[in-house]
């Protein structure tokens, strides 16, 4: 039964990893202009290889420098990005799954978007948007410090409090935030923009500070098996030996990290982190040990292919209006798919 | 070893328990009872360490409660808490193998033996072919014995168990308890039970708890008497032995115990004697009604030994009583006429008789001051070892005014 399960979970590893690459391929190629795959491949690849890693410029090696230049400086990033916030999205919402035993939990449940928000808007009004990822960034982790905080009594943070006080806190700052929108005056357009999240702005700055996802991913990962145990509910697991506390505020700072840095480089992007993890559970089963890794890759090719159709055929509207578009209707149809079985 | 030590606990600002001491022997099997709210499960839950003590504290071999590492505290003492709801569909055996957490380090992958425990607990809990069910599917009893399994699949040395059968069927029950005996003295376990029956079946000592604090202490005998369960559930008992095991067995009695304010039942009139002329068995639902609806009841004569004594004993009765298969002299005679004199009426339940008991119904054949009444309940007939004569005497009773009745709310009503 368990190899059974294994065999199955291997392949659907598989068709992931390799439908994410032909994704990355594909979605480089299609764009406003179409490039064919052949011009990525430089005609010379070990000069060219030369050249990237001693800093030079490597266009001269490809056949066609237009494309190598929209391939590599433009789509490259955005869509590698597009993967990674994806990925952490998806990391970070099973986690929260997981932690809160609810399906309906997603990366953003304890204040961490609305808190993020406020850092943007923050920095949109008072600052003309100069250094607003790192203010969005500050407010989601700050968010989820403060819950964390608030909900704790005698060093012990019970999930129901967490999650509630998350509730309470979402709900105080997004009134600052509708505040300050209110009295944004002309850049309430931007604060709106960037709540609905995208990626205009990305370039390779925002792909080093991404790599601090896969980090906090691969965190995340190593403490599946606890997190296995921590979803059968907190006592069981303090029963089977977690260290129930110090595991949670691992948890909630390594989630509310990777979905800071995300949200730092594409704004609140909404229902990746929600719908990837409950998906994945579905094909895979809940097992985080497995979980994590399919519902990371999953995201990101959700997210990427989403971004692709934005930018390619409805002139860059944000992603998240995409991601809801698309994500909401899938996700009433499997659960009336589910309570039907 | 397990002891706790002037242990207190509870939620928010209140104490539910104080003053908890006990200890466990090795591989001794200890019940907690007590009624709801007398903080059995806070106990269970102190000495699990979900909950911090207040004051007091608890060891296991010698040492703190929290000086465990908690893997290593998972190792030592397994918990099968009340009920436990998986909102993931796991599979039965992945909830098992969750057992073996403890035994793991951070990398380590499941090794043979974790299947072997694994399996083995799950064939013990009979639940091997729920294997690869998801949890979420499967009936409350099945999942409880997963619980079970994957407790056992830690392999611990103390076993904690919170109304772990509480759900189960009753042959379930006796399976699963029976299971958790026999890991033998290995395994010190300590359990809380709803059922006192089941508690006095498997326990070595029973700790009988009320309003958070520990009440009574000791051996199910001890711990079982009618005065505690009066005392502190609020109710009348009897308490036999049951016939194989000879362990205390509980027979609640309905309402006695709000006797003395009850409004309901039958008009009672409490300065009311009544006597009652049975045996082996057909007046000891008699008994308990007359008793519940307030007369005086005494009864006789009797063999020591006779259910029916060990009912009206069991309820308090004044009690006729001769030595097992002995005839009835002239003195225990002069005392039932004595008794039927002192009685407002006199009941003749339809019993066997033979030479032995005769003298019974000659007495009530002979007086003439206290009415008789036959009680024939449906089914019930008076059967005849005496060659004929018991013919003779039952038609001299009938003969003197004598009534049959054959419901219990007709002979109240009569009264």
């Amino acid at each position: 039964m368990l190899t059974g399960t294994g065999r199955r979970n291997g392949a659907v590893a598989l068709v992931l990893v390799c439908a994410m690459l032909l994704s990355l391929v594909l979605a480089l190629s299609i764009g406003p202009t179409t490039i064919p795959v052949s011009s990525f491949v430089p005609s010379d690849l070990s000069s060219a290889l030369s050249a990237l890693l001693s800093g030079e410029n490597a266009a001269p090696f490809f056949p066609d420098a237009t494309a190598y230049l929209i391939v590599y400086s433009v789509r490259l990033p955005r869509v590698l990005a597009a993967l990674l916030v994806g990925a952490g999205l998806a990391a970070a919402g099973t986690a929260m799954q997981g932690l809160f035993r609810n399906s309906m939990a997603d990366p953003y449940i304890i204040g961490t978007s609305s808190g993020a928000a406020l850092g943007a808007a923050v920095a949109i009004v008072f600052l003309g948007g100069m250094f607003l990822p790192v203010f969005a960034f500050v407010g989601a982790t700050g968010a989820t410090f403060l819950v964390y905080a608030l909900a704790t009594r005698n060093g012990r943070a019970p999930v129901e409090t967490l999650l509630l006080t998350g509730v309470a806190l979402s709900m105080f700052f997004s009134a600052i935030l509708s505040f300050l929108m209110y009295s944004a005056g002309k850049s309430l357009h931007q604060i709106v923009y960037w709540m609905m999240g995208g990626f205009w702005t990305v370039g390779w700055g925002d792909i080093y500070l991404s790599l601090l996802i896969i980090a906090g991913c691969f965190i995340l990962i190593v403490y599946a098996k606890d997190l296995n145990v921590l979803s059968l509910g907190e006592e069981d697991a303090v029963h089977l030996g977690v260290n129930v506390e110090t595991f949670k505020r691992i948890l909630l700072f390594v989630s509310s990290f990777i979905t800071g840095i995300a949200v730092a480089i594409a704004g609140s992007i909404g229902f990746i982190g929600l719908i990837t993890p409950h998906v994945m559970r579905l094909v895979v089963g809940p097992d985080h040990r497995v979980l994590f890794p399919t519902a990371m890759v999953a995201g990101g090719i959700f997210l990427l292919w989403a971004d692709t159709i934005t930018r390619t055929f409805l002139g860059d509207m944000p992603v998240g209006v995409i991601t809801a578009f698309v994500g909401a209707p899938f996700f009433v149809f499997l659960l009336r798919r589910r309570s039907k079985v | 070893m397990i002891r706790t030590d002037r242990l207190a606990a509870g939620y928010g600002a209140e104490d539910i328990i104080r003053d908890i001491c006990l200890d466990a022997a090795e591989g001794e099997f200890i019940g907690i009872i007590g009624p709801n709210g007398s903080g059995k499960t806070t106990l269970i839950k102190a000495m699990s360490r979900v909950l911090a003590a207040r004051t007091g504290a608890v060891t296991i071999e010698g040492r703190l409660l929290e000086d465990y590492d908690p893997k290593e505290l998972a190792r030592t003492l397994g918990v099968v808490p009340q009920e436990t709801s998986v909102r993931f569909s796991y599979t039965v055996k992945d909830i098992v193998m969750m057992g073996r957490f403890p035994h793991h380090t951070r990398f380590s992958r499941e090794s043979p033996e974790d299947y072997r425990v694994v399996e083995e607990a799950m064939a013990v809990t009979g639940i091997a072919h729920l294997a690869g069910r998801p949890v979420t599917d499967i009936s409350g009893g099945e999942r409880q014995r997963v619980i079970i399994a994957r407790a056992l699949a830690q392999q611990p040395r103390f076993l904690l168990l919170d109304e772990a059968t509480a759900h189960l069927d009753i042959n379930h029950q006796v399976e699963i308890l029976s299971i958790i005996r026999a890991l033998g003295a290995g395994v010190t376990k300590i359990g809380v039970f709803h059922d006192l029956n089941l508690a006095s079946a498997y326990c070595d000592r029973i700790i009988l708890m009320a309003g958070g604090e520990v009440r009574a202490i000791g051996t199910p005998e001890a711990v079982l008497t009618r005065e505690n369960l009066r005392e502190h559930y609020g109710i009348d008992a009897l308490i036999q032995t049951h016939p194989v095991t000879g362990r205390p067995m509980v027979l609640p009695l309905e309402g006695t115990a709000r006797r003395s304010s009850s409004s309901t039942g039958s008009p009672a009139t409490p300065s009311k004697r009544v006597h009652l002329v049975c045996g082996g068995g057909s007046g000891a639902g008699l008994m308990y009604r007359l008793s519940a609806s307030g007369y005086e009841v005494t009864t006789g004569i009797l063999c020591d030994g006779d259910s029916d004594t060990c009912t009206a004993s069991a309820l308090g009765m004044n009690v006729l009583c001769i030595p097992p298969f002995s005839p009835i002299g002239p003195a225990e005679t002069a005392a039932l006429r004595e008794m039927v004199a002192a009685a407002d009426v006199t009941v003749l339940t339809a019993m066997p008789v033979g030479p032995g008991n005769l003298a019974n119904l000659e007495v009530l054949c002979e007086q003439e001051t206290t009415p008789v009444m036959i009680y024939i309940p449906e089914g019930g007939e008076f059967t005849d070892y005496t060659d004929g004569r018991l013919d003779a005497v039952l038609r001299c009773i009938e003969e003197k005014g004598a009534v049959r009745v054959a419901r219990p709310k007709d002979l109240l009503s009569s009264f």
